[in-house]
């Protein structure tokens, strides 16, 4: 009887730190290289279902902040993964308005994965799971849209670098730097305008190029510690994955030549390394938040976006229960 | 599910006081994930729409009454609808006396409820019940209501998409609230193009029966103005019977748009199987609208524009004459809406 009276109410925390993710994975995933391997297999999925449509960069971003979210809050198994890329897509579809039929999307799903004598009931099968997994990732959100609603990385790129009057190449250059850095966490850490603007500034110097422009970031609405942990995980990035970067494929002349060797030296020019203040591990040990599994058998799971709702609902409570004893 | 799902019973509520209070101290540790009372009851279904059914309800910790969207999971054929999605996302944005105030998400076992606030009527409901009389004033007042709503959500960059009268809901104290933003989207950059089956085909903007493929939220107040004049009319104001009769009927009343006031407008593939009408005279007006001030006319000529960039924005209907002038608008609390 009381079990099932229960609710669950969760605060939507959009982005987490780097330590509050580890906490978060210590539940969901008990094999963090073989997650780190699928990651690479699905992104590339992914990316070729949207060179299949025809997607927008945009479609591509949002559907691998889903993928990733989701394993935030729940556990990772090898075999469902192609569900879960499959579904943060069709949700990315409808989010970013570039909607596309789930058969369509399903059949190039299979075909992507050599998996042929399909027919329509192993599509139904497919497309119930699809479902289920799609509130999941919702729930995962906390049906929290202000995160990839508005402008994405690659539209930042563009205006950012507009109004700061960098060159087509520079533009250029970070666009396909942002590509790479949509398989980072990155993605869970910070939003969009602190990603692209570190891009940009990663771009500019592996250019060469003196005096980068920009020492308020308070007027591109974010600030240093933002900005550094952007930064340095791009460098990291490409210090750790530099052979499966996309960036060293794309020989343009106009492009400087790049090598691990280059991002190591960008990275001891700027050293010490900074980025946004973190919880130790010990504090993030009592977060409920990530140390909880989300219990999915919870009767009412409710999902607010503001902690003034939450503190105005508890005190609601607190004078109930005084009138109670 | 819904048969799982018991309503809150005051009886079962006074049994359980004991269980819940240990529950309570649970929940004043910790904000998140922690375990609170159940908060929603839902009470009797008051409507259904194509991808929900709405429930009266009431929020148990403040004793408020709510509605209760919940969505529609087993029929999708393409996962959660969009409309759901769009709800969700659009009114998380917005907060402002005339939109309706989107109160709280919930799942329950695999369906998505919306919680919001509980309207009691629409504007369409009042302007088919011949029993209710309303005046000039209390028009002024929905315009003035209606159009701050839409105002908030166009300086959001929102467009609404589907305005017309049963979209516009009352609260208990009269309020408007703009309503049902299933088909609402983001203002589009300049190169994006959007599909133009949008809106209510009798609160359809020119440039939509067109078939434009990229728009602005001038459309939002193609309706408004068409809203107008149906408030004034008790009647809608141009019922095409399908979307060819709709350009007609729409033209024929208003005036076949011109290159020499709509640049380019001839250019729309469907405009040579135009007739050509020439726009209603001042006096014409008058006599449609018999109880209309001039700047009652004015307002609403401004609204149904034809070319879209010259169609006045929210904030210039907000700043009309039309405001200014007696009878000021009502005080929403003292519409009488009972007939
Ligand atoms: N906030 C509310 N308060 C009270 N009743 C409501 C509320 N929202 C909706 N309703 C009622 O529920 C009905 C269904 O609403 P809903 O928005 O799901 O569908 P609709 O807009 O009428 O139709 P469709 O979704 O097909 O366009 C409405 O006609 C109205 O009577």
């Amino acid at each position: 009887m009381f079990a099932t009276l229960k609710v669950q109410l969760s605060l939507s925390r959009p982005y987490l730190t780097r330590n509050e993710l580890q906490q978060a994975y210590k539940n969901t995933i008990p094999d963090r290289r073989s997650y780190m391997q699928r990651k690479l297999v699905i992104f590339k999925f992914m990316s070729d279902i949207c060179v299949q449509f025809q997607f927008p960069r945009k479609t591509l971003e949002t559907a691998f902040y889903y993928y990733q979210r989701y394993y935030v809050f729940n556990k990772f198994e090898t075999e469902m993964c192609h569900t879960v890329a499959t579904t943060a897509l069709l949700l990315s579809c409808k989010q970013v308005e570039t909607f596309k039929k789930i058969n369509e999307l399903c059949i190039v799903s299979f075909r992507l994965r050599n998996i042929n004598n399909i027919n329509q009931d192993i599509i139904e099968n497919f497309k119930k799971r699809i479902f289920q997994v799609e509130l999941r990732l919702l729930e995962a959100c906390c049906f929290d849209y202000r995160v990839n609603n508005r402008i994405h990385i690659d539209e930042y790129i563009v205006k950012f670098g507009k109004h700061l009057g960098f060159t087509y190449e520079l533009c250029h250059l970070s666009w396909v730097i942002s590509y790479d850095i949509l398989k980072t966490d990155l993605l869970l850490i910070l939003p969009q305008h602190t990603i692209a603007l570190a891009i940009l500034k990663v771009a500019f110097e592996l250019l060469k190029l003196k005096d980068w422009p920009v020492n308020d970031y308070e007027k591109f609405k974010t600030n240093n510690d933002s900005i550094n942990e952007a930064y340095f995980g791009v460098l990291n990035y490409y210090i750790n994955a530099f052979d499966s970067c996309n960036l060293k494929d794309h020989t343009s002349s106009k492009f400087p030549p790049v090598s691990l060797e280059v991002f190591m030296q960008l990275k001891a020019n700027s050293s010490p390394e900074t980025g946004l203040k973190d919880f130790t591990m010990k504090e993030t040990e009592e977060d409920k938040y990530l140390t909880t599994a989300r219990d999915f058998t919870q009767r009412e799971r409710r999902y607010v976006l503001s902690s003034k709702f939450v503190k105005e609902e508890n005190a609601i409570i607190n004078a109930k229960k005084r009138k109670l004893k | 599910m819904l048969k799982n799902y018991q309503p809150f019973n005051k009886k079962k509520v006074s049994r359980l006081r004991t269980a819940l209070n240990s529950c309570l101290k649970m929940a004043n540790n910790d904000i998140d994930g922690t375990v609170i009372v159940s908060e929603y009851t839902k009470e009797k279904k008051v409507g259904e729409g194509t991808y929900a059914v709405v429930y009266l309800g009431t929020k148990q910790s403040t004793g408020r009454k709510i509605a209760i969207k919940e969505i529609k999971t087993s029929e999708f054929k393409d996962g959660l609808d969009m409309s759901a999605i769009r709800e969700v996302k659009y009114l998380q944005e917005i907060q402002h006396v005339n939109v309706i105030e989107l109160v709280d998400i919930f799942m329950a076992y695999d369906n998505l409820n919306l919680v919001l606030e509980f309207l009691p009527t629409d504007l369409e409901v009042i302007i088919k019940d011949k029993n209710i009389l309303f005046t000039p004033a209390d028009i002024k007042s929905w315009m003035l209501m209606t159009l701050r709503g839409v105002y908030h959500c166009h300086r959001n960059f929102i467009m609404h998409r589907d305005l017309k009268p049963n979209n516009l809901l009352l609260s208990p104290d009269g309020q408007i609230k703009v309503a049902d933003f299933g088909l609402a989207r983001a203002v589009p950059s300049p190169h994006e193009s959007l599909t133009s089956n949008v809106v209510t085909r009798w609160y359809r903007a020119p440039e939509l029966l067109f078939g434009a493929n990229h728009y602005t939220s001038a459309i939002d107040i193609w309706s408004v103005g068409i809203i107008f004049a149906e408030l004034m009319l008790r009647i809608p104001y141009l019922p095409g019977q399908n979307d060819l009769e709709q350009m007609d009927v729409t033209f024929r009343a208003l005036g076949t748009p011109t290159d020499r006031d709509w640049p380019e407008v001839s250019t729309f593939s469907l405009y040579n199987k135009l007739q050509i009408y020439p726009p209603p005279s001042r006096d014409e007006l008058r006599k449609r609208f018999i109880a209309a001030s001039e700047n009652a006319l004015n307002f609403m000529c401004n609204m149904l524009t034809m070319n879209p960039v010259k169609r006045w924005t929210a904030a210039q209907c907000l700043e009309s004459e039309y405001f200014k002038e007696i009878p000021p608008p009502s005080d929403p609390s003292s519409i009488k809406i009972k007939s």
